[in-house]
């Protein structure tokens, strides 16, 4: 495909601090209302046909009563090298030049070849159209596309704000700024545990956090090279026990 | 030889039974008209698929507006006729002054009816019908004012992004790239609307005149160094 830019200036990426996260939801609320996902009522969950772009996992670590629990959240990884791509038949999902996997809904023919292909479990299909209740006529985002009936979709590092972002910058004649341009749940985030920001920007919050030692991506022998990095969880017990001898 | 054939043909017409005589011309009347159909159709389709369609099934795209607002009269700078048949001369008034947002962000936005009431409170006539509803609507007469619910003209499928700000801001620093302007005029943000919707100032009533097809909005961004990553345009 030769549709796309050559020049790079941007690579999207997300850091999330597993260490901060303390469950609570606010990414996965803040997500469903920017990207108009459709609501997950109970006979959603019945059917385990749940929608949600961005979910916090949570695990049990040790045996009772030594027992802890874990939170991780999980959105598209936005793979380098990922397993969707290449299985779909209509070119719409595809890598753009920013470091993104973009979901171009209008050529979705729905297949959900894409959706098996996923390790992350993080592409939904739209197995029905989607209704809101009455209340929520005047709530949607005008700048998200609302998705109908046989279309897969996933999330998409909000590039609603990332265009906008750019855009304005473009305007004023600089450069994007670190930290200016957040998605949905970076920005709800209570504890800064999500991080989002350009990695070709070598001085930016992301870049930073991911040279920590702490780092690791998810499901790494799979080599799908994630645009999001996570940093492990700190485990109070051993470092204290470590550091003070 | 020709007299031979006039003989056959003689002889044809005397044994042709009467309902085949009555059939072949209907048939060929019939079929004249199934072709000017299936012709129509045709044109129909093809235009549609090029751009706009021709309005000859009667699928007219123009838009009926609650009110007959004149482009002209407010942006224009001719002298046009108004609906109690005065002669009017055009106002000239920037697009930008009604349409503000066009120049910041991604909707050109229509104004309110407050905005029109400011000239409209004493400006024209108390016979003209549609300034009698413009005046019921912003509240001047009567006590029952509400906003005037226009009709969208140009609407993008749901599928599709488009932001006027980095089209206006681009064609203001690139006049030579504007298009379809009549009176020539291709600066300032007022200028290079043309290129999209026509001369709208010359318009009585809004129509699209541009196809504004992804291929059009594809080939003037691959031409000038715009983003073609479809995920500018959909998501
Ligand atoms: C006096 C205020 C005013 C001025 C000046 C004005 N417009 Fe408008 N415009 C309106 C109103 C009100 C509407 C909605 C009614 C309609 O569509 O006719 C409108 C509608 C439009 C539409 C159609 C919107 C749609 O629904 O798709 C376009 C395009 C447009 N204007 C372009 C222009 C351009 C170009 C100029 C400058 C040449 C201009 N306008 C000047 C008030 C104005
Ligand atoms: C700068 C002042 C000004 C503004 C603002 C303005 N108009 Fe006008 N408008 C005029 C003038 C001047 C005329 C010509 C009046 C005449 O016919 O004598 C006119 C004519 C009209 C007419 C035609 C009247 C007729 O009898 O044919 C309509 C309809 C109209 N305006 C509607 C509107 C609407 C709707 C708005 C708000 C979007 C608006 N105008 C905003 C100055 C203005
Ligand atoms: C590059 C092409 C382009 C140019 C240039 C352009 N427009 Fe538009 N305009 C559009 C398209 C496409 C739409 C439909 C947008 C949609 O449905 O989301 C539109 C819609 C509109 C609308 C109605 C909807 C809205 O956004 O409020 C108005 C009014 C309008 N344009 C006015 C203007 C004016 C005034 C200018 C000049 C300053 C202008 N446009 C220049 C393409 C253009
Ligand atoms: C006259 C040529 C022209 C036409 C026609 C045109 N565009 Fe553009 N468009 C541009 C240019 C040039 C830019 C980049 C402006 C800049 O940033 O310098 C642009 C930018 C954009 C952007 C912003 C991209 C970003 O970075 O976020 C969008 C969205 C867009 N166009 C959509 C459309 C759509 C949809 C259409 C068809 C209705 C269209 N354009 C038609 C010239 C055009
Ligand atoms: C400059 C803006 C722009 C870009 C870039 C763009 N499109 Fe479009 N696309 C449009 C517009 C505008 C329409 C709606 C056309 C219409 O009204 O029928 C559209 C419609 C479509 C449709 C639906 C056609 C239909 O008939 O419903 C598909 C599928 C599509 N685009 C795919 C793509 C793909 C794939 C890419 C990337 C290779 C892409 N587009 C890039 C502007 C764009």
């Amino acid at each position: 495909m030769t549709l796309q830019r050559e020049k790079r200036d941007y690579s999207w990426g997300m850091v999330v601090d597993v260490d901060k996260c303390t469950g609570c939801q606010a990414c996965v609320l803040a997500c469903q209302a920017e990207n108009n996902v459709p609501l997950n009522l109970q006979d959603r969950f019945e059917r385990a046909r749940v929608m949600s772009w961005i979910r916090v996992e949570r695990y049990w670590e040790g045996e009772f009563p030594d027992i802890k629990a874990r939170f991780i959240p999980i959105m598209c990884q936005h793979c380098e090298n990922a397993p969707c791509e290449p299985v779909c038949p209509v070119f719409a999902t595809y890598h753009n030049n920013e470091g993104l996997n973009v979901q171009v809904y209008n050529r979705c023919v729905g297949t959900r070849y894409c959706a098996n292909g996923c390790p992350y479990i993080v592409r939904f299909f739209n197995y029905w159209e989607p209704v809101w209740p009455e209340a929520f006529r005047n709530h949607l985002n005008p700048d998200v596309t609302v998705r109908s009936r046989g279309i897969m979709e996933k999330c998409s590092f909000c590039i609603q704000r990332i265009r906008r972002g750019v855009r304005n910058a473009e305007r004023e004649n600089r450069d994007v700024v670190d930290g200016e341009i957040q998605t949905a749940c970076t920005q709800a985030c209570p504890t800064d545990a999500l991080v989002f920001g350009n990695f070709m920007d070598e001085d930016s919050k992301v870049s930073k956090m991911k040279k920590d030692d702490r780092h690791y991506t998810l499901l790494p022998h799979l080599e799908t090279d994630p645009n999001v990095v996570y940093l492990a969880k700190i485990d109070t017990d051993k470092s204290a026990g470590e550091s003070h001898g | 030889m020709l007299a031979t054939l006039l003989e056959f043909l003689r002889e044809k017409h005397r044994t042709t039974p009467m309902w085949m005589k009555v059939l072949i011309p209907v048939l060929g009347v019939g079929s004249l008209g199934v072709v000017a159909v299936m012709g129509a159709f045709l044109a129909f389709v093809v235009t549609a698929w090029l751009g706009q369609p021709i309005p000859v099934l009667g699928f007219d795209q123009s838009v009926e507006q609650p009110i007959a607002f004149p482009h002209t009269i407010h942006a224009g700078m001719g002298v046009y006729t108004d609906s109690t048949g005065d002669q009017v001369q055009g106002l000239g008034m920037d697009c930008t002054f009604c349409h503000r947002t066009v120049t910041s962000q991604a909707n050109a936005g229509v104004p309110p009816v407050q905005f029109c009431a400011y000239c409209h409170q004493v400006i024209g006539g108390e016979e003209s019908e549609p300034l009698t509803q413009v005046r019921t609507a912003a509240g001047i007469i009567g006590d029952s004012p509400h906003p005037i619910d226009w009709k969208r003209v140009h609407r993008m499928p749901d599928h599709v992004r488009f932001v006027h700000e980095p089209h206006i801001r681009y064609l203001t620093q690139h006049p030579d790239k504007v298009t379809n302007s009549t009176s020539g005029e291709t600066m300032g943000a007022a200028g290079v609307c043309s290129t999209c919707h026509g001369d709208v100032a010359s318009m009585e009533e809004v129509a699209q005149v541009e196809p504004l097809k992804m291929g059009q909005c594809v080939n003037c961004h691959r031409d000038n160094d715009a983003p073609t990553d479809c995920a500018s345009c959909h998501h």
